[in-house]
């Protein structure tokens, strides 16, 4: 799947990039990206998930070919 | 209607397209860049934003907003890119009959743009330091990072 990130999670990932590892839901993409990174951990606990343009829950069942999305707090204004 | 953009905001030309007929009140918010921030000099702002989701967001909470306080025209954008000192960063207008509806609708839109849409604001200072700022931290208070305090409930 291919995930996307903004604003302040681009210093701790790539702007886009791929995961293979067979992740089932958004909980266990999130826990994965912690591994990753593990100093994102903090961040990625209070981000929000989007998948085709609609914010998803963790439960969300991944498919494997989706692109994810990773939403920091919003900071607009 | 171009709800993010990373042109100067046109506030003039946006306000002489704001009015209409049936409205006696126009309000005009705009959120403009400041100098200092944490104690510290800012040299400049620079936003970041989901364009899709944030402008459909942003069309949404215009539309909401539309209806609740029977609004003749409602307009919002938001700048993405370098923003400098004393230059709009997000730009609410609303019209209405009366001015009540036209400020309570304004000062709604506003919160809910800063609070729900995707985007962000990294503040550049003189010290030559960064900072990705100003997150909304509503889920300390509410314990869902879907769910926030809003500024216009207070009213």
């Amino acid at each position: 799947m291919r995930i996307e990130v903004f604003a302040i999670l681009k210093e701790y990932f790539s702007k886009e990039f791929e995961i293979n590892e067979r992740l089932k839901t958004i909980e266990e993409l999130r826990a994965h990206l912690a591994i990753i990174n593990p100093a994102s951990s903090k961040i990625l606990k209070i981000c929000r998930f989007a998948v085709h343009d609609e914010f998803v829950a963790d439960h969300y069942e991944l498919t494997g070919t989706d692109n994810i999305v990773v939403i920091p707090p919003s900071s607009g204004g | 209607m171009e709800y993010i953009t990373n042109k100067d905001l046109d506030l003039v030309g946006l306000l002489q397209k704001a009015h209409h007929p049936a409205a006696g009140a126009v309000v005009l918010f705009s959120g403009d860049v400041r100098d200092n921030n944490i104690g510290k000099t800012v040299d400049f702002l620079e936003y970041e934003a989901h364009t899709s989701m944030a402008s459909k967001m942003i069309e949404n909470i215009l539309s909401d907003a539309k209806k609740r306080w029977n609004l003749n025209i409602a307009v919002a954008q938001h700048r993405t890119g370098k923003v400098r000192v004393m230059e709009a960063a997000v730009v609410v207008i609303t019209a209405s009959a009366h001015r009540a509806e036209a400020y309570a609708a304004n000062r709604y839109i506003i919160d809910r743009i800063k609070h729900e849409a995707p985007i962000w604001k990294c503040e550049f200072f003189t010290d030559g330091t960064k900072e990705w700022g100003g997150n909304c931290n509503c889920h300390k208070y509410t314990g869902d990072v879907n769910k926030h305090i809003y500024e216009f409930e207070d009213i």
